[in-house]
C-alpha cells in the first residue's frame, strides 16, 4: 500500500505536512546538545528546485524524488523529509545517497512516522541519521529512540537539557527494536 | 500466577519515577496540561466531571489477596472507600488527587501492580476468561498467552500513538466468556490436526458507536508466531487506520473499508518481511511461562459433599445462592464461586475497601489466595471445597457479597453513566436501582433464568449493550435522559448485535419496557428456552408489540 507512487496525483500541503519552515539554533543529536544549521523547507505548491535556499537543508519527498541529482551535487548535506503519511518505501533506493531523513510531526499524537523509523532501521537498514521535528517533546524521546532515531529537534519553548534526562528513564525493555533492545523472552532464554 | 522478575519490577519502578516527574513538571508549570493530558492517560488517569478517575490494571482478571489488599487500602486511603470493577477486568477509582497519583501507583507497584495503558491510544489490558485454568470446558489455559502479549504490549514504542485504543482478548473454552469477535483482535487458543497448539484469529471486532462482529483473519496461526503476527496487524493499522475523525479511527472501520480479505494480504505481506525474526517464541518460552500457571495444590476428593447437600434443602438462601453463584469445576470435589457486586441499590461493580478485604481473606483461607475479576463485573473465587462452600457463603453473606443474582436480570452490566463520566448522555446507575426493584422477587428472577443485560450511559459502549440479551443506551433528548432498548444481542460464540425494539422510551418506563419483554418471553418460551432463544425464534415483533402497547 504505497500511498503516493504516483507523483502527480500526491496531495500537496495537506494536515500531515508541516505547513512552514522549520529551524531551530540546537539540536539533539546521539544524546548531546549540538548546534544546529539545518532548515526544513516546507512543501508548498510552487516550490522548485530554484526556491531552495543555500546551505543545509531537508526537502519535501517529491522534491527529492524529482531533482535527486541537482540535490546531490548541492555543496550541502543531503537530507530528505518522510511526511507521516508517506511511505520510506519511496527512498529505498536512494539510502546511499541521503545522510539524513527527516521524519516531520505535526503532532505528536500521529504515530505513524514511529512505524516509518522502525522501517527504515529494520527493513531497509538505513544507517545514516533519523532525526524528529515538529511536535517533538522530551516525553517522546525515549520510545522515538527505541525505534530508530537518533537527532531530534524540540521547538524552541522545550529545555534541551531537561530533556536530555528522558534517554535514562528506563533501562530494561520488553521489546526488540532498532535501539538493539531484545525480546525480553529471548533475553530469560539466554539466562536459563 | 504470574511473579514479577527483575525486569518487570524495574520497568513498574521506574514507570512510576517517570510519571512522578511528569507530575512534578506539570505542578511547576514546566508541562502544560495539554502535554500531560495523553501522558497521564496512559497511566490511567482521566479528568471527569468531579475529579480525576484512575484506572488499575488487572491483567486478564487475576488478582492475588496481597494485591486486592492493596487495592482495598488504596480506596480507604486516596479514595472515598470504593472502588469500580469495569467490564476490562479492571478496577477504577473516582476520586484520587492527581498529587497523590505517583504515590498510589508506587503502592501498587509493590504488589506488582500497576495502571500502564489503561487508557490512551495504545494496547490496553489483555481480558480473558474469568474461568481460565478451571472450566469445565476449556480446551487450551489462555493465561500464559495472555501473560507473554502482556509483556510484549507493555509499553511498546512504535504502538503507543495509535490512531485509537487497541483491545486484545483471548479465550481457550468452548464456550466464549471473554467476548473475543468483539475486540480488536480476538484470539481463541485451538488445537489443528497435529495437535499443534496455535490461535484462529479475528479482527477489527468492537461495540462503541459502530459495532462490529469480529472477522476471522487466520483460520490457524502457530503459537510460536503469535507476537510477529500482533506485530504485522498493529503496524498495517497504525500506518493506515484513520487519524482524521476518532469516531472512525478504530481498526474495525479499516478492516470494514479494505475489507477482511485486503486486510488479511496487507498484513500477510507486512508479516513476511519479519516472520522468522526476533519475535518468534520458542517452546521453551511456553514452558516457562506456563509454569507460573500450574494447577493448585487439590485435595483427592469425591464430588458430593453430605453436609452441603443437606443445607442447601434446609435453608433457600442458601440453595439459591448455590444454585445461581457457583459452577461446575474441573476438579472433583470443588466448586466455582460467583462472588456478586450486583447487591440490590448498589451501582454495580462497586466494592467497598472492607468488602475488598473480606474477599481477599476469603480468598486466603479457600481459594489459594486468588480471585479473578469479570467483564460481567463481578469476583470469582476459582477453587472452593465443596465442603467449605456454606463457609463460604456466610463469610461472603456478612459482607453483603452472597446476593444469589448471577446471570440473571439484576446481575446487570453498567457503565458510570451521568452521575461520573463525562461523555455520558444518561445515567445508568439509576436505571439499574429502577430495574432491581422491579425485579425483587428472587423466584420470579429464577423462573425468567438466564438474562444478560447491558446498559452504556451513551453511544460509546462501555456498558456493551449491543451484546446483551437486553440492551439498554441512554441518549440524549433535548436535555432529558431517554433510553434506547435492544434485545438478542451475544457477546459469546453465535455472536450477534441487539435488535433495536424502536422509539427511545423515558427514563422512568425503562424498568416496564424491561418487565413487558420478560412477560412476552415466558409467555411465548417451550421447553427450557432461555429468553436469546425464544428471541431468534420468535423474532422481535412479539417483543416491540407489548412494549410499545405498554407505551401508548
Amino acid at each position: 500500500m504505497a500511498t503516493n507512487r504516483n507523483l502527480k496525483a500526491r496531495p500537496k500541503a495537506t494536515p500531515s505536512r508541516i505547513q512552514e519552515n522549520i529551524r531551530t539554533a540546537k539540536a539533539i543529536v546521539d544524546q548531546k546538545i549540538v548546534a544546529n544549521d539545518l532548515l526544513h523547507v516546507a512543501e508548498t505548491e510552487e516550490l522548485g528546485l530554484s526556491d531552495l535556499p543555500n546551505g543545509n537543508i531537508s526537502v519535501p519527498l517529491n522534491i527529492w524524488l524529482e531533482n535527486k541529482s541537482d540535490l546531490i551535487s548541492r555543496d550541502s548535506v543531503v537530507a530528505v523529509q518522510i511526511a507521516a503519511d508517506e511511505d520510506p518505501e519511496d527512498l529505498a533506493n536512494d539510502f546511499s545517497d541521503v545522510e539524513i531523513v527527516v521524519l516531520p510531526f505535526v503532532t505528536h499524537a500521529d504515530g505513524r512516522s514511529y512505524s516509518h523509523a522502525h522501517k527504515l532501521r529494520e527493513r531497509y537498514g538505513f544507517k545514516g541519521q533519523i532525526r524528529a521535528i515538529g511536535d517533538v517533546k522530551f516525553d517522546q524521546l525515549d520510545f522515538l529512540t527505541r525505534v530508530g532515531c537518533n537527532a531530534f529537534e524540540l521547538p524552541e519553548s522545550e529545555n534541551l537539557e531537561t530533556a536530555l534526562q528522558a534517554f535514562e528513564e528506563f533501562s530494561e525493555v520488553y521489546q526488540p527494536a532498532a535501539d538493539g533492545g531484545r525480546l525480553i523472552f529471548s533475553k530469560r532464554r539466554a539466562i536459563h | 500466577m504470574y511473579k514479577y522478575d527483575a525486569v518487570d519490577k524495574t520497568i513498574v519502578s521506574e514507570r512510576v519515577e517517570q510519571f512522578r516527574d511528569q507530575v512534578k513538571r506539570h505542578l511547576a508549570g514546566e508541562l502544560s496540561a495539554a502535554d500531560l493530558q495523553p501522558l497521564r492517560l496512559r497511566n490511567g488517569l482521566y479528568m471527569q466531571i468531579h475529579a480525576h478517575m484512575l484506572r488499575v490494571s488487572i491483567p486478564y482478571g487475576l488478582v492475588s489477596s496481597e494485591q486486592m489488599r492493596t487495592l482495598a487500602y488504596i480506596a480507604r486511603k486516596y479514595d472515598r472507600g470504593y472502588g469500580h470493577f469495569t467490564t476490562r477486568q479492571n478496577i477504577q477509582y473516582n476520586w484520587p488527587e492527581l498529587a497523590d497519583v505517583p504515590d498510589i501507583l508506587e503502592d501498587l507497584s509493590k504488589v506488582e501492580m500497576h495502571a500502564i495503558q489503561t487508557s490512551g491510544n495504545c494496547i490496553r489490558n489483555i481480558s480473558s476468561d474469568q474461568y481460565a485454568g478451571v472450566a469445565t470446558d476449556e480446551i487450551i489455559d489462555p493465561r500464559p498467552y495472555c501473560e507473554i502479549i502482556r509483556q510484549w504490549s507493555t509499553l511498546h514504542p512504535e504502538f503507543y500513538w495509535l490512531p485509537r485504543k487497541f483491545k486484545i482478548a483471548i479465550t481457550g473454552a468452548t464456550t466464549d466468556r471473554a467476548a473475543v469477535q468483539f475486540h480488536d483482535i480476538g484470539l481463541e487458543v485451538v488445537h489443528n490436526d497435529q495437535q499443534e497448539i496455535g490461535f484462529r484469529v479475528y479482527v477489527g471486532g468492537g461495540l462503541g458507536r459502530t459495532p462490529v462482529i469480529g472477522k476471522v483473519i487466520k483460520e490457524f496461526l502457530p503459537r510460536e508466531d503469535i507476537l510477529s503476527y500482533c506485530e504485522a496487524i498493529l503496524r498495517v493499522y497504525n500506518l493506515h487506520g484513520r487519524r482524521d475523525n476518532k469516531y472512525k479511527a478504530r481498526i474495525k472501520i479499516l478492516v470494514n473499508a479494505m475489507g477482511i480479505d485486503a486486510f488479511r494480504e496487507e498484513v500477510e505481506s507486512e508479516w513476511a518481511h519479519f516472520m522468522d525474526g526476533e519475535l518468534k517464541l520458542h517452546a521453551t518460552d511456553f514452558e516457562t511461562m506456563a509454569g507460573f500457571f500450574p494447577a493448585p495444590a487439590y485435595e483427592a476428593l469425591e464430588s458430593g459433599d453430605s453436609r452441603v447437600q443437606k443445607w442447601r434443602e434446609l435453608d433457600t438462601r442458601f440453595r439459591d445462592w448455590y444454585d445461581n453463584n457457583t459452577a461446575d469445576h474441573r476438579q472433583a470435589g470443588y466448586r466455582i464461586v460467583n462472588v456478586s457486586l450486583k447487591e440490590h441499590g448498589i451501582a454495580p461493580g462497586d466494592a467497598t475497601d472492607a468488602q475488598m478485604d473480606a474477599i481477599a481473606n476469603i480468598a486466603e483461607q479457600y481459594s489459594f489466595a486468588e480471585i479473578r475479576t469479570t467483564h460481567e463485573q463481578n469476583l470469582v473465587l476459582a477453587d472452593v471445597r465443596e465442603q467449605d462452600l456454606l463457609d463460604v457463603w456466610k463469610a461472603l453473606d456478612e459482607h453483603r457479597l452472597a446476593t444469589p443474582n448471577i446471570g440473571s436480570v439484576n446481575d446487570m452490566i453498567c457503565c458510570p453513566g451521568l452521575d461520573f463520566c463525562s461523555l455520558a448522555n444518561a445515567s445508568s446507575i439509576s436505571i439499574a436501582k429502577q430495574i432491581n426493584e422491579k425485579f425483587s422477587d428472587f423466584q420470579e428472577l429464577y423462573d425468567i433464568g438466564e438474562v444478560k443485560l447491558k446498559m452504556s450511559g451513551c453511544m460509546n459502549a462501555c456498558g456493551h449493550h449491543h451484546v446483551g440479551h437486553i440492551g439498554v443506551l441512554g441518549v440524549d433528548k433535548k436535555g432529558e435522559e431517554w433510553y434506547q432498548l435492544t434485545v438478542g444481542g451475544d457477546a459469546s460464540n453465535e455472536a450477534a448485535l441487539g435488535a433495536r425494539l424502536g422509539p427511545a422510551i423515558a427514563k422512568d418506563d425503562v424498568g416496564e419496557a424491561v418487565s413487558s419483554i420478560l412477560h412476552v418471553y415466558r409467555e411465548q418460551r417451550q421447553d427450557d428456552e432461555r429468553l436469546l432463544d425464544t428471541f431468534r425464534r420468535v423474532g422481535v415483533d412479539p417483543f416491540k408489540e407489548k412494549v410499545y402497547a405498554e407505551q401508548a
